[in-house]
């Protein structure tokens, strides 16, 4: 038995190479003072300073997560029925509607995004439609709907994999169980379905939060430059400014506060599958 | 019971949902058929992206990379991700908690902080990035995502079980083959179907790893996509029957082979469609690598690297000049001049680039350029004359113009008063008149041009108080006018009479003018922007002869006259201007073709890393106050 714990030796080796190290250098060039070397290192944290000083950047930092909550949202209401469809389906069914929601996942993301540019633009598809039920001219497209839309749009699908993985994993004879011991269908979905589809929920919830937090062409595309998120920080600096420093500082707090997210979440799941074993 | 009273109710939000899911795709199919440009107005039906596709050597690179590094990166991150989750099944627990933590970095943390650390981490070793690099970067972050869908079929397993096949006389790898991995199949197949998703859909990753002009399908969208270019609809179009037909293939194989065989052994059915998948991976390969032939020419085997503008080069010039002379040329895009900058001076090798005037100024001061060796220029006679000796390099010691032109305001002569435009100039863009009914350009040289050129002062200027001035300029204007902050997306927008107005650099403006006849240019009395792009070559070129043959080639007539009727930028060569802009030229009488020379208030941009500092910072101020407007 022992002999398969080798197996993950090499992995252990690479994956300090490949995930541990860069993380580590990222924090590395946050600290150091201005220069893309690491040669001349200088230890300073003016970096952060800069960031947390200013009320500019503190406000971009809270709409960026504010955007992607509300995807996470709107995903999680729309995906939970939608993946409880799919999971309650024959099987073959099951693997259609599956196949249906993760082929466009294989078109590219940007130019599925692209293609709302087109629907939702003054004299698109998506405005001529409004017209007809006699909602006029509104304007669709560079406003903080069509960043959302795009977003909900592109990880959506993710959310449904994830919950329905674990729905459909879920013994049936539970339900048939608490049904024969007297429970209403609300009941048990309470009791039973809902909790057991939890760590679907929670993968789900990191799948479409993560990306929509950094996500920085789609406020791009959608969002017409006005949108200027978190991410498109970060790119900036890297791309255009050319601030190494300062953009490491800012990816580094992006990463802390996402780990401190995400150990709530984690946390939230532990408490409620203990409760459960009980 | 209960299920079929959801039914109706299910059924109904899946038909939805798989609307929502498909018009975007459909959409995008119906116009890649689309004769026209535009992305709102079918206007016929047409192959002609189709043709422009297969033509361009850059799509059907891109395709190869997109599709290689995808395969690649699946099959090896679904094996190591699968030994890797076996393995640590079966370690102490601290290490498996350990690398459970490590694992989560990449997936619990923001895309593009993972995107930088890989390239922090390329850069500080000094790897050259390019294809191995996206294919390691993806292998990275995918070996995660396998082993979250894996290990948890693993910890389903009965833990005795790998020990009774052993007890009964199986090897390690047999009971490993032979019992565990059939059980975890259902983890391991979805985990590669993660997998091949993530990496074929990758853009952010990809985007900070990648260099050498290795671009996959996303990159090639991102920056081509501020200019429209409906071809990119048609290589999309491809790819979606591609992978349907690959999803048919997979699902139906088993189907067709159970048929034949009832059930005997489900091996065979994993083993089939494998196979097809890997003979049409390998048939796009032989497709994409060896599509062309091959003869006899001076550079023959040679490989060019030029660093350009996105969509800044003719239909055909890339490959009439490989033709020609037998070498290869590799074009990577950029879309800014700083973005440029920084791959330069990280000596990442170009041979030829195309940067504006204040930029080569910079890279002349800072050592980054070669100069030209002009007995080997053929062209510098058929250049215009004012284009010629400008300010950054006053002997063209070191640059050849590529393109030039002006930046002014496009507007629509059906909603903007001409008269409105030659009382405020500039002003305009505080006119509450047009609220809501503009575009700004999302760069801070010549947003900060368009209002010290407003206030009356030059767009050269170092004093701060003129500076500090201008920016207020522009925060009333985002902050009272409603204004969209864009980049590229102008020209097609304008190009459909969106807005009224909204500064433009000339080129933009010609090819506006010629899709929509309702569009004017107009340069403001107070002077504007004379800006010209231009080819240098930067120091550490590897290939300086062959980039000196391309610069001839790019300024001869045949080559400029593609360049300048396809992009709208006015050429550099003197004849072909005239011709282009003259009786029966791609652009007759539109006059943003033609330079304005004549105003004494017009400037060229000098380098002042100082300013250019203060600017870059106000500019992201403005843009935050814009965000803050609605």
């Amino acid at each position: 038995m022992k002999k398969f714990s080798q197996l993950a030796l090499p992995y252990i080796i690479w994956a300090v190479f490949m995930l541990v190290l860069p993380m580590g250098l990222i924090g590395l060039y946050s600290v150091m003072e201005h220069g893309n070397s690491i040669i001349s290192f200088s230890f300073t944290l003016e970096h952060y300073v800069k960031f947390f000083t200013d009320p500019d950047f503190l406000l971009i930092l809270w709409r960026s997560l504010l955007i992607a909550v509300k995807t996470t949202l709107i995903c999680l209401l729309l995906g939970y029925p939608v993946a409880y469809f799919i999971a309650k389906s024959k099987e073959k069914v099951q693997n259609a509607l599956i196949l249906c929601i993760t082929l466009p996942m294989w078109i590219n993301m940007l130019v599925r995004t692209y293609a709302w540019i087109g629907m939702l633009s003054e004299g698109g598809l998506i405005q001529k439609v409004l017209q007809i039920f006699g909602l006029g001219n509104t304007d669709l497209l560079y406003t903080e709907g069509a960043v959302l839309l795009g977003m909900v749009y592109n990880f959506l699908p993710f959310m449904i994999l994830q919950i329905q993985t674990s729905l459909s994993k879920m013994d049936n004879s539970l339900l048939e169980a608490s049904a024969d011991l007297g429970a209403s269908p609300i009941q048990t979905f309470r009791r039973i379905t809902l909790p057991l589809s939890l760590p679907g929920v929670i993968n789900g919830i990191t799948l479409v939060f993560l990306p929509a937090v950094s996500s920085f062409f789609i406020p791009k595309l959608l969002g017409g430059g006005r949108y200027f998120l978190i991410g498109n920080m970060i790119e900036n600096q890297f791309i255009t400014v050319g601030e190494w420093n300062f953009g490491s500082a800012i990816s580094m707090i992006m990463a802390v506060i996402m780990m401190l997210l995400m150990m709530v979440v984690r946390k939230v799941e532990i408490r409620n599958q203990g409760g459960k074993e009980e | 019971m209960q299920n079929k009273g959801k039914r109706p109710f299910g059924k109904v939000l899946m038909v939805l949902m798989i609307i929502f899911f498909y018009l975007p795709i459909a959409y995008m199919i119906i116009f890649s058929f689309n004769d026209g440009k535009s992305l709102t107005s079918f206007t016929g039906f047409s192959l002609r992206w189709y043709q422009h596709m297969l033509e361009s050597q850059d799509m059907k690179e891109a395709l190869y990379t997109t599709f290689s590094v995808a395969i690649l990166a699946t099959v090896i991150s679904t094996i190591a991700g699968t030994i890797a989750a076996i393995g640590l099944s079966k370690s102490k627990k601290v290490i498996r908690n350990l690398m459970d933590q490590v694992n989560n970095l990449p997936m619990m943390n923001p895309e593009i902080v993972t995107a930088i650390g890989f390239m922090l981490l390329f850069i500080t070793f000094k790897v050259e990035k390019g294809y191995m690099t996206m294919l390691l970067a993806h292998v990275a972050f995918c070996i995660p995502y396998v082993m979250l869908s894996v290990m948890p079929k693993i910890k389903q397993l009965d833990p005795n079980l790998a020990d009774a096949a052993m007890d009964l006389g199986a090897t390690p790898w047999q009971a490993l083959r032979k019992v565990i991995v059939p059980q975890i199949m259902p983890g391991i197949i979805s985990g590669g179907l993660i997998a091949f998703t993530m990496s074929i859909d990758d853009f952010i990753i990809s985007y900070f790893v990648t260099g050498g002009g290795v671009k996959n399908l996303s990159i090639i969208v991102y920056t081509m996509s501020k200019r429209v270019n409906p071809s990119i609809n048609a290589i999309s179009t491809c790819m979606v029957l591609i992978i349907t037909f690959m999803l048919l293939v997979i699902n139906l194989a088993p189907v067709l082979s159970a048929k034949r065989r009832k059930k005997e052994e489900i091996k065979k059915r994993r083993i089939l469609p494998g196979i097809l998948v890997t003979a049409a991976a390998v048939l796009l390969v032989v497709f994409v690598k060896f599509g062309g032939s091959k003869e006899e020419r001076p550079f023959e085997g040679q490989t060019l690297h030029i660093y350009n503008w996105g969509e800044y080069t003719g239909e055909n010039i890339i490959a009439d000049f490989e033709k020609e002379t037998g070498a290869t040329v590799i074009q990577e895009n950029f879309d800014s001049n700083e973005q440029m900058y920084i791959k330069v001076a990280n000596k990442e090798p170009y041979d030829l680039l195309v940067p504006s005037d204040y930029m080569i100024e910079r890279l002349i001061q800072e050592d980054l350029l070669q100069k030209l060796d002009h007995s080997k220029l053929t062209c510098m006679d058929k250049l215009a004359d004012a284009v010629k000796g400008l300010p950054y390099d006053p002997d063209n010691e070191y640059s050849v113009p590529y393109f030039w032109g002006t930046v002014g305001i496009v507007y629509d002569k059906t909603k903007v008063d001409i008269k409105d435009l030659e009382e405020e100039g500039f002003g305009i863009f505080l006119d509450e008149k047009y609220k809501g009914d503009v575009y700004l350009y999302d760069s801070e040289r010549d947003s900060f041009m368009m209002a010290l050129k407003a206030l009356g002062y030059s767009m050269n200027t170092t004093d701060e108080q003129e500076i500090q001035e201008a920016y207020e300029w522009l925060v009333q204007c985002v902050e009272t006018m409603d204004t969209e902050i864009v980049t590229d997306e102008i020209i097609d927008n304008m190009a459909q009479g969106r807005k009224a107005l909204g500064l433009i650099y000339s080129g933009d403006a010609t090819y506006v003018m010629d899709e929509n006849e309702n569009m004017r240019y107009y340069m403001p009395k107070t002077g504007t922007n004379l800006w010209s792009d231009a080819m240098v070559i930067p120091k550490n070129a590897k290939n300086p002869e062959l980039a000196h043959a391309f610069i001839n080639y790019a300024s001869d007539y045949a080559g400029a006259y593609d360049n300048s009727s396809y992009v709208g930028y006015t050429s550099a060569n003197k004849e072909v201007m005239d011709d282009i802009y003259g009786e029966g030229g791609d652009y007759e009488g539109i006059d943003a073709y033609i330079p304005r020379i004549d105003n004494p208030k017009d400037e060229v941009f000098v380098y002042n890393e100082d300013m250019k500092k203060i600017m870059g910072d106000l500019w992201s101020r403005v843009k935050i106050a814009a965000s803050n407007a609605d």
